[in-house]
Parts: structure tokens; C-alpha cells; sequence
């Protein structure tokens, strides 16, 4: 009996040995992934930690402690610091509150049109925040603001006063809760979404109140989705740029963000000094994601749908159509209402003599159709979503492909290393590539080639994400049998994984093809005259007060995203953004 | 009279010598910047006359491409010297309104390579360096500007100071020396005028910050704000012109000046098409254009519009450039440390000013 294992085992050891001696492609190809991701990751992250304890070149270079010490006391580097962690912690509670409410409804109660409000707040979710920011101050400027100009004709209150200010803390905590909540939301929903109605009936049998069940049933259940989403709310307030750019500075309002660019945009080399005020901002950020993680982690996939059993919606009875009003307020806010004063003063004449037929005008258009500027900002934005997205795309494929058929060793590091970019703020990130690729022999600095790397890393973990969970569905048989049957991996990853990873592939292709498009954090330090982007431009034109311009280039973009969103769910179908 | 004509014949003739040993180099040089095709121009001139001035040059059809890249004096001077820290020399000619930085960039910095524009020697003498290290390519103004809407004729500021009465609280906006050279000059000037501490006493009134000087007229003229506390006058002239409710105001004290140079960059990686485009700058067409924006310059055969003051009748703050240099940074960081709130009047003056107001309005 022995022997005759013995007999059939050993061709197959053979075969099997001479399989590892016979040059396998694909190791290739899964160590240059390997290496791209060190690249990525790795050499920004490095050269930043190293900039920061280096002296300026011009005065001569060398090792110093300086940087840290120049970089948290004066007070104009440190008081930004205060007013982050004040602005990021009221946002991210205050997007919690929003979230919350939102997707509960959605989730538990019969709320009137749930896919219409999941849906908007999702379309909130791909406003560039930025946009959304100036829009509003047509909206909530104390002098012209629609809002304060209603309130005067409604109190007759005099010329000078106002209702609301949008340049204050409080105007940039409420427009950055408008474009953050959205966030918060996708994370709850999916955490409720996992939590099915048995236990809330049982607790109900048990003689449990609806209130009392929500409170000591539903709530233990999904807090740790309710947790990353406070924390995922806090980091992405405070790694946003555009919305202080645009709120905070007519005041003197700085945070961590707008500082970074002053350091670089100094006509000292302050690039050691940037680096050493980025370093606490990254392992911030490193330390919520990984708290993040930890939360979740303790009860699995809470977050991954489809495990839950029946749902029974509450009744709200007479409060269906109030609820649905309240929900739909936040999404007024965030989207409907700025798009429609964008597009208005896209076609205004003349600023100052308001909405009139007379007044109207399509120059604003003809303007920016004839600014070369603005058209090379088009173009380099498009290649650059298109090839980020592309990039971010196989990349990410391949790096999922690997770590869930545990295909290497180490597979563990790569997967870490594909989702680390979420805890590098795009602006940190910048700082890590502008030392990294001006020096020798990497002299990548002023090209676009740059901004490339910055959006394939910014968007990886989004692409890995969306292929991990796609590729999850797949079962590895399907490639052992064409294995077995003689194909080698690179084919089989070819002929059998990629059909049926298709959509997962496109969702994930638009999933950084939309966010790249409005990207600003880390193309504000990169860009130089030839390379500049959509984002930028309408940054730029901002600080020259060309507001029918960037409405125009606003309405523009609108139209770019909704295509892709609307091809997103022609292709993917329903589910289509619905994982984070 | 015969001496006058001798002079212009010796003149003559010495172009004429010059036009035919030259030709060679000439023709050369149109070839070269023919073949390296483009020039990147870095200028602080406002969006929509810079960008009439690289029309002008593309639609002459010379086979050289125009390329702009507008932004505020300070932040084009940091983008280059950051540029050129990351090895990165893509600017051809950079022309901004802060010489101070022209000074350091030849000085300190060897970034400048003379060049002589055509037919700058007949320039006004002002407008033209010895050395042509740079030319200064227009001149303009900054004044103080209202919305004719909100602001009465008998509210109208007619001096410097008056924006520092607490009746112009939170209806002003101040452009921010950290982004352009008028903005600078102008700080300069007013500190120099009424002392360090006029910024510190103006941001009591708090007024709004924006970076682009011209930009502020822009609020005005939206209503954001009343009064910008200093525009620039060709952007003025721009925005009522094109009906704009506006109307620019001249104190008595009188208005800073500010004359802004164009320099060919030693590194320019387009140096004959540099050259081709610094003469276009100094041309007859293109100064004449300057001058239709309301813009001052040294072409002695311009014609200025009729609605614009002509210089010599404006009180005029003039900042030496040396100062300039000089002061520059310092007036820079006073103005962020201000208008973050870092550095105030102090505690016994704003009780002290608290007191004041109490009593005024009592």
C-alpha cells in the first residue's frame, strides 16, 4: 500500500519540482507589482522622514533638529495645528450625527424614495468639496449671499447685518460636514445593512420597546461601524485643502493644510521644515486608520453586505413624508442648491447687477473655451484620470489576486502596503514626492509623470479595496481546474479571473477615475504652468476672483462626473459604489 | 537744424549698417527661436491682459507658441525659485510688479540674462535700465475703489486713514502683500507714510484678506464687500468700463506707484524665442494695448484713452526699489503675523480703544 502511494506520489513531486526549476513568468510580474508598491508607498514616505532632518541645500546641507524646532513654535505654524484638531473633531461628530440619522432611515424605517436620498448623498460624495465651498459663498456671504439677502427682505434688517457668514470656523466646519458626511454614511448604512431584523424581533419578544431595542440591541451592533465612521469623518476633515483655501484664508482661518503650502510655496527652501510639520499629520492619520481597522476588525466584515436575513422596516406612520424632508435637507445643502447658483452665475454678464434677462450671457464660456490654460487643464486632467485609473486599476488587481490566492510570500506586507495610502493626506503625500523626485537621477518634478504617481498611490486603496471584494466572490476552483489542465497562472489570471472580475475591474477603474478628476490636495504642490489641472485652475482662479469662470469650469466637471457615475451604474449595476 | 538732420542721417545710417551686417544673426535668430518653437511667459499682468498680450503674439503667426502662466508677483518669484530647487528651469521671461525680487534674482540669484528689447532706446527714461538687466513693461497705480450702490458720495474715504474709523468695520478687503507687488509696494509706502502700526489698526476693523489686488475690485464690484482698501487702477478701469457699479478714489495723500519689469531668464529653455517675445513685449502694438487697458507704459508714441488720468496729475508714493528688496519678506510675514491675529496693538491699547469707542458713541 505504501509503495503504491509512494508510486503515485512521486511523478507528481517530480513534476511538481520540475515545475518550481522551469521559469515561472509570473513571478515576474508579481515581483515587479512588488516592486511598483515599494515605489509607491515606501520611497515618498521615506524621502519625507529624511527631508525633515536635513538642512536646507542652499545653506549648505546636512543633518539637523532644526525643522522640528522652527516648525511647532512659532505661532504661526502651531496655531493651525489647534484650529485642525478643533475644526476635524466638530466635523467628524457632526458628520457621525448626520450619517447616522440618514442611513438608519434609510436602512430601518419605510422612509418614502430610500434609493433617491442614497443615492444624492452619494452624488454629494463626488462634488469636488472645493466647488461646493464656493458655491456657497454665493450663498452665505454676509453681504451677498442669497441667504443673508432673503433674511434682510424678510426682518428688513439693515444692509449690514447678516444671518450667516460663511468665512468663519463655522462656516468651514458646516461646508466641510456637507462634503464629509457622505463618507460616514456608506459605512453606517453597510454596518446596519449587516445587522438583520431576528435579533431586534427577539429583543422585541423579550418584551424590548422599539426604543429600547434600537438603544441596547441595534446600537451595541453596529457601533463599530458608527466608530470608523467618526474616525473616518475626523481624518478626511483633516486632511481636506480646498475648503480652507477657500473659507478660511479671507480670514486669517489656517489649518495644517493651507500651512503646508505656504512652506512650499516659500521663497526660502522651507521643504525640511514642511516635512517635519507633515511627519505628526501622518501618523495621525496612520494611527485612525489603523484604529479604524482595529474596530472593525473585532467583529469581522461588519461592514461587507449580504450576510444579514430579513430586514422589517420601522413604521414612521404620519412621520414618512417630515423624516424624508429632514433627510433630504443635508443634500439640498451639499448639492442641489450650490449646482444651481454655479450654473447661474456661469451665465451672468456682470457680477454686480444680478439675475436679469439683460444680464445674461453664455462669456463666461467663450471665456474659458478660448484660455488655452483652462484647456490644457482639461486635457491633463482627463489623460491623468484616465491613466491613474487605469494604473491604480491592474495594479490593484494584481496585488488582490496575489494576496488572496496567497500566491508569495509576504503576500501580507503587499496587501498592508496597497491600503496604507489612505492614511497619507494627498498633501503630505506631495511633500513626500517633490523630495523624492528632485534629485538625481529621479528628476520627475514639473512633469506630469509626477502627478501620476501622486493619484496612482492617493487612489490605490480605493481600486484594492473594490477588487478585494470582488475577487472574494470568485473561487479559486475555477482557476485550479483550468491549472490542472494545463495552463499556466498568467493565462489562467488571463482567461478565466479577468471575465470574471470584469465588473469588479470597471467599478473599481471608476471608482478612481471620478475621485481624480476633482483632485486638488496634492496637485496644488505639484503642479507647474504646463501641468495643471482642472482642480487647481479653479483654485487659481478663485484667488483672482473670476467667479463666473469657475462656475462655468464647475457646471463643465459636473457634467464629466454625472457621465461616469451614470456609465458606473449601467455597467456595474445597483451595487455600484455601494461597498466603501 | 542741419545738425539735427546730420544726427538722424549718422543714426540712419549706422541702422542701415547695422540692419546689413546683422541680417545674418537676425534671420538666425528668428530660425532658432523658430525651431525651439514655444515661450513660457510667468507674468503678474491680470489674467485677461496678459492673455490679450500672447494672443497678439500667436496671431502673428511667427511659428512660436505663447504660453502664460499668470499668477501674483511674490507667488511667481517663490514658484521659480522652488522650480528651480526641484532642477527645474521652465520659464523664459518672468515679468512681475515686485523689483525688489528683480534685484535679488540678478544679484543674488544669476537668474537674469540682460537683454535689450528693439527699440527701447527711445523708451521714457524711467522705464529703461543701463544695463538692461530688466525694462519696465507697463506701470499703473493703486487705488482705493467703492461700490456706487452701497457706499454714499459723502462716506467716500478721501484719505489713507479714513478706513481705520470703525464705520468701516468688516466692509473692507485688503489685498495680501504675500501674493502680489502692488500689495507690497503699498504696504510699504503706507507704513512708511503713517507708521508701522496703520495694518495693525486697520485689521481692528476686520476687514477681509484676498490674495490678488486686482481681485478685490472684483469683490467690490459683486458687493461683497464695500471699499477695497487698494486695487489696481488698470483692473479698475477694466471693471467700469465694462459697466461695472464702481468708482475709484484718489486720497489726498496720494496713490502708491508701482512700475513693473520683464526679464529674460539665464536659464530660459527657449532662449532666442524669449528674445523674439521680449521684443513683442516692447512693441508699439503691444504697449499701445497696455495703454487701451488703462495701463501706464514707456513707448513714447502711445496713446493714452481719454478717460485715463495721465500720470502727472496723480500724487505719486514711489517706493525705491532698493527698499523694495529690502523690505519685501519682513513686510510680508508682519502682514500674515497681523492678519492671523499674532501680532496686535496689545492689550492696554485695545482697552484703551474700547474706551474710545465707548465714549463716541455716548
Amino acid at each position: 500500500m505504501a509503495q503504491q502511494t509512494d508510486s503515485f506520489a512521486s511523478p507528481l513531486a517530480a513534476r511538481f519540482i520540475s515545475a518550481r526549476r522551469k521559469f515561472d513568468a509570473s513571478t515576474v510580474v508579481w515581483g515587479t507589482i512588488a516592486a511598483i508598491l515599494l515605489i509607491l508607498i515606501v520611497k515618498p514616505v521615506y524621502h519625507l522622514a529624511k527631508q525633515s532632518f536635513l538642512l536646507p541645500e542652499e545653506d549648505g546641507g546636512g543633518w539637523t533638529l532644526l525643522n522640528y524646532f522652527t516648525a511647532f513654535t512659532e505661532p504661526e505654524h502651531y496655531y493651525p495645528i489647534f484650529s485642525t484638531l478643533y475644526i476635524s473633531f466638530s466635523v467628524g461628530i457632526l458628520s457621525l450625527i448626520l450619517g447616522a440619522i440618514i442611513a438608519w432611515c434609510i436602512s430601518r424605517t419605510d422612509v418614502p424614495f430610500p434609493n433617491l436620498l442614497r443615492n444624492s448623498v452619494l452624488m454629494s460624495f463626488v462634488t469636488p468639496p472645493f466647488l461646493g465651498a464656493i458655491a456657497w459663498i454665493f450663498l452665505a456671504g454676509p453681504r451677498q449671499g442669497w441667504i443673508n439677502i432673503i433674511y434682510r427682505a424678510i426682518t428688513g434688517a439693515g444692509p449690514d447685518d447678516y444671518l450667516v457668514d460663511i468665512f468663519t470656523v463655522g462656516g468651514m466646519v458646516f461646508a466641510m460636514t456637507l462634503y464629509t458626511f457622505p463618507l460616514v454614511f456608506i459605512v453606517v448604512l453597510a454596518g446596519l445593512n449587516n445587522v438583520s431584523s431576528d435579533i431586534e424581533d427577539a429583543a422585541n419578544i423579550a418584551g424590548g420597546g422599539t426604543f429600547s431595542t434600537m438603544i441596547n440591541v441595534t446600537l451595541p451592533l453596529v457601533m463599530p461601524a458608527l466608530v470608523a465612521g467618526l474616525i473616518l469623518g475626523t481624518l478626511e476633515a483633516m486632511i481636506l485643502f480646498g475648503i480652507p483655501a477657500v473659507l478660511g484664508l479671507p480670514a486669517g482661518n489656517h489649518v495644517m493644510t493651507t500651512q503646508l503650502r505656504a512652506f512650499m510655496s516659500s521663497d526660502e527652501d522651507m521643504i525640511g521644515i514642511a516635512a517635519a510639520y507633515s511627519l505628526p499629520m501622518l501618523m495621525t492619520a496612520f494611527w485612525l486608520v489603523y484604529m479604524r481597522r482595529h474596530v472593525l476588525g473585532r467583529r469581522g466584515y461588519a461592514t461587507l453586505g449580504g450576510k444579514g436575513g430579513q430586514r422589517r422596516p420601522q413604521r414612521l406612520g404620519p412621520w414618512r413624508y417630515p423624516v424624508f424632508i429632514l433627510c433630504s435637507i443635508p443634500v439640498l445643502c451639499a448639492i442641489v442648491l450650490p449646482y444651481f447658483m454655479l450654473t447661474t452665475t456661469s451665465f451672468l454678464k456682470t457680477i454686480g447687477h444680478g439675475l436679469s434677462l439683460s444680464n445674461l450671457t453664455f462669456d463666461n464660456y467663450i471665456f474659458i473655451f478660448n484660455n488655452d490654460a483652462v484647456r490644457i487643464s482639461f486635457y491633463n486632467t482627463i489623460m491623468l484620470a484616465l491613466m491613474a485609473a487605469t494604473a491604480a486599476t491592474l495594479i490593484a488587481a494584481v496585488t488582490s489576486y496575489i494576496t488572496q490566492r496567497n500566491l508569495v510570500r509576504g503576500h501580507k506586507y503587499m496587501s498592508f502596503l496597497a491600503t496604507a495610502p489612505i492614511g497619507i493626506p494627498g498633501i503630505v503625500l506631495a511633500v513626500g514626492l517633490f523630495s523624492a523626485y528632485t534629485q538625481e537621477p529621479f528628476l520627475l518634478y514639473g512633469t506630469i509623470w509626477i502627478m501620476f504617481i501622486a493619484y496612482v498611490t492617493k487612489y490605490l486603496p480605493l481600486a484594492f479595496q473594490t477588487s478585494n471584494a470582488s475577487l472574494m466572490s470568485i473561487h479559486p476552483e475555477l482557476e485550479e481546474c483550468s491549472r490542472i489542465l494545463g495552463a499556466s497562472r498568467l493565462q489562467v489570471f488571463k482567461d478565466v479571473t479577468i471575465p470574471l472580475f470584469k465588473a469588479g475591474l470597471l467599478a473599481s477603474w471608476i471608482l478612481v477615475f471620478m475621485p481624480s478628476l476633482r483632485e486638488l490636495s496634492a496637485s496644488i504642490l505639484l503642479y507647474t504652468s504646463e501641468t495643471k489641472v482642472v482642480s487647481v485652475m479653479i483654485i487659481t482662479f478663485y484667488e483672482e476672483a473670476l467667479l463666473g469662470a469657475i462656475s462655468a469650469i464647475g457646471v463643465i466637471l459636473l457634467a464629466i462626473t454625472s457621465i461616469a457615475v451614470l456609465i458606473g451604474y449601467k455597467v456595474v449595476g445597483r451595487d455600484f459604489m455601494r461597498s466603501e | 537744424m542741419t545738425g539735427r538732420f546730420l544726427r538722424l542721417g549718422i543714426a540712419g545710417l549706422a541702422a542701415a549698417a547695422m540692419l546689413m551686417s546683422i541680417p545674418a544673426a537676425e534671420a538666425a535668430d528668428m530660425r532658432a527661436a523658430k525651431k525651439e518653437g514655444k515661450i513660457l511667459w510667468y507674468s503678474s499682468l491680470l489674467l485677461s491682459t496678459s492673455q490679450k498680450v500672447c494672443k497678439a503674439f500667436n496671431d502673428r503667426k511667427l511659428g512660436i507658441q505663447c504660453i502664460l502662466h499668470r499668477d501674483g508677483s511674490g507667488k511667481l518669484y517663490r514658484r521659480y525659485r522652488t522650480e528651480a530647487r526641484g532642477k527645474l528651469f521652465k520659464a523664459d521671461v518672468i515679468h512681475t510688479s515686485n523689483i525688489g525680487h528683480f534685484i535679488i534674482m540678478n544679484d543674488k540669484l544669476k537668474f537674469i540674462r540682460p537683454y535689450k528689447p528693439k527699440g527701447v532706446d527711445r523708451f521714457v527714461e524711467d522705464f529703461k535700465t543701463k544695463d538692461n538687466r530688466w525694462t519696465i513693461f507697463r506701470a499703473s497705480v493703486m487705488v482705493p475703489l467703492y461700490n456706487t450702490k452701497l457706499v454714499k458720495a459723502e462716506d467716500v474715504p478721501t484719505s489713507w486713514l479714513d478706513f481705520l474709523k470703525p464705520k468701516w468695520k468688516k466692509k473692507l478687503v485688503v489685498a495680501d502683500p504675500n501674493y502680489g507687488g502692488f500689495a507690497t509696494a503699498t504696504m510699504i509706502a503706507l507704513s512708511n507714510m503713517f507708521g508701522d502700526d496703520y495694518y495693525i489698526k486697520l485689521r481692528n476693523n476686520k476687514p477681509r484678506t484676498f490674495d490678488s489686488a486686482g481681485a478685490t475690485g472684483v469683490l467690490v464690484a459683486r458687493g461683497e464687500v464695500l471699499m477695497t482698501t487698494g486695487t489696481v487702477a488698470y483692473g479698475a478701469f477694466d471693471l467700469i468700463k465694462k459697466g461695472e457699479p464702481v468708482k475709484m478714489v484718489i486720497p489726498k495723500e496720494g496713490v502708491p506707484f508701482v512700475a513693473s519689469p520683464a526679464s529674460v531668464l539665464a536659464k530660459a529653455p527657449h532662449p532666442n524665442a524669449a528674445e523674439v517675445f521680449m521684443d513683442h513685449l516692447f512693441s508699439k502694438d503691444t504697449q499701445q494695448l497696455l495703454a487701451d487697458n488703462g495701463l501706464y507704459v514707456g513707448h513714447p508714441d502711445v496713446k493714452y484713452p481719454k478717460a485715463q488720468t495721465p500720470l502727472s496729475a496723480l500724487k505719486l508714493l514711489k517706493v525705491d526699489p532698493q527698499e523694495m528688496k529690502k523690505r519685501s519678506k519682513p513686510i510680508r510675514k508682519k502682514f500674515t503675523k497681523i492678519f492671523r491675529g499674532i501680532l496686535t496693538e496689545g492689550k492696554k491699547a485695545t482697552k484703551k480703544r474700547a474706551k474710545a469707542a465707548r465714549k463716541g458713541k455716548n
